[in-house]
């Protein structure tokens, strides 16, 4: 299993050593010992450095930028929109559904009230040759546009 | 109230948060600030740096009441990080704005920086966020968080051995998007 022989393990060290001597300071060129490939990593290794270095902030700073967050809560707060149930009905309905998952499984389940409502009006009583009148397509028609209604609301109250 | 916080754990500050007490969150942010402020300042242009890391501290204020502690809250906000920034390159690529700002705005220093070291700046940043997600990862976790390579392997889960591979495979990932 060891792989102290496979020169690319062997490369792994030696720049991961060299990243760790760039980052305290202790190495500021490429390692002249070192072949081309392992060169022109270290040589990236030095630009990060210098180009992106470590970046720290201070407890004062912090503290301020804790106070702007604040005011932005404060300020999307106040002109947060209300949504489409708080607007018409007074509820925010979605922020009491924890997942996304409740808001489809909502639209499933008022899908089957409303076909359980209308699938018995769609179904005859008596003689087969009463159920030849236009009634059941108008309410094929109808469930469909109930439907379609249904996940529409959905819709539009998932939008942002 | 912040100092009767000072030594709970995050899972107990998150639980106080849930039960309404904001303080336990301004608890949460001090710990955690440093190491987001770092990652983000290492992959966003510096004008954005705030703006990206109040969303990320907003958006955790919101989805922490579902956070169920399925892992550490520190990963959970690394990811939650990785997403944000993630989601600031493509709203950019969107509208087609340019990652850096125009020279006239630039042309002072922003934190003893002149604009061509903000361009080189931007430029790695850019070969950065091409790299694959472990490669990212790797990097960010070593040079904006300064973790120990054997800390990175036991935060990803694997043994040194192969924690410095991957590295060196980020690094030449990095030089190939560089040198294009």
């Amino acid at each position: 299993m060891t792989r102290v022989n496979d020169p690319s393990s062997n490369q792994d060290e030696r720049l991961a050593d060299f990243t760790e001597r760039v980052l305290k300071g202790q190495a500021k060129e490429i390692d002249s010992n070192a072949d081309q490939e392992l060169r022109d990593l270290e040589e990236t290794i030095l630009r990060l450095n210098s180009t992106l270095p470590p970046a720290s902030l201070d407890e004062a700073a912090a503290k301020q930028m804790l106070v702007r967050l604040k005011a932005r809560v404060r300020k999307e707060g106040k002109s947060a929109k209300p949504s489409f149930w708080e607007k018409w009905f007074g509820v925010e309905w979605r922020s009491s559904l924890p997942r996304p998952q409740f808001g489809m499984a909502f639209a499933v389940i008022a899908m089957i009230v409303v076909l359980a409502l209308l699938i018995p009006s769609l179904v005859t009583s008596g003689s087969p040759i009463t159920a030849t009148a236009l009634t059941p397509s108008q309410n094929v028609t109808l469930v469909i546009l109930l439907a379609g209604a249904i996940l529409f609301i959905f819709w539009i109250t998932r939008r942002k | 109230m912040e100092n009767t916080f000072d030594t709970a754990s995050d899972e107990v500050l998150i639980q106080h948060f849930k039960d309404g007490n904001e303080a336990a969150f301004d608890q949460l942010y001090y710990r955690h600030m440093p190491n987001v402020f770092k990652r983000v300042r290492y992959v966003i242009p510096e004008n954005d740096v705030e703006d990206v890391t109040q969303e990320i501290f907003i958006a955790a204020m919101k989805s922490l009441p579902s956070f169920r502690g399925e892992s550490q809250f520190g990963t959970w906000l690394r990811t939650l990080t990785n997403h944000k920034v993630a989601e600031f390159y493509r709203k950019r690529t969107r509208k087609q704005e340019p990652l850096l700002a125009p020279l006239s705005e630039a042309s002072g220093k922003v934190d003893g920086s002149t604009s061509k070291a903000m361009e080189e700046r931007v430029y790695l940043q850019k070969a950065l966020h091409k790299l694959p997600e472990n490669y990212q990862e790797i990097i960010l976790l070593r040079f904006a968080e300064d973790l120990q390579f054997n800390e990175i392997a036991k935060l990803m889960g694997q043994n040194l051995e192969a924690t410095k591979s991957l590295y060196r495979r980020a690094i030449t990932a990095l030089r190939n998007h560089l040198e294009e």
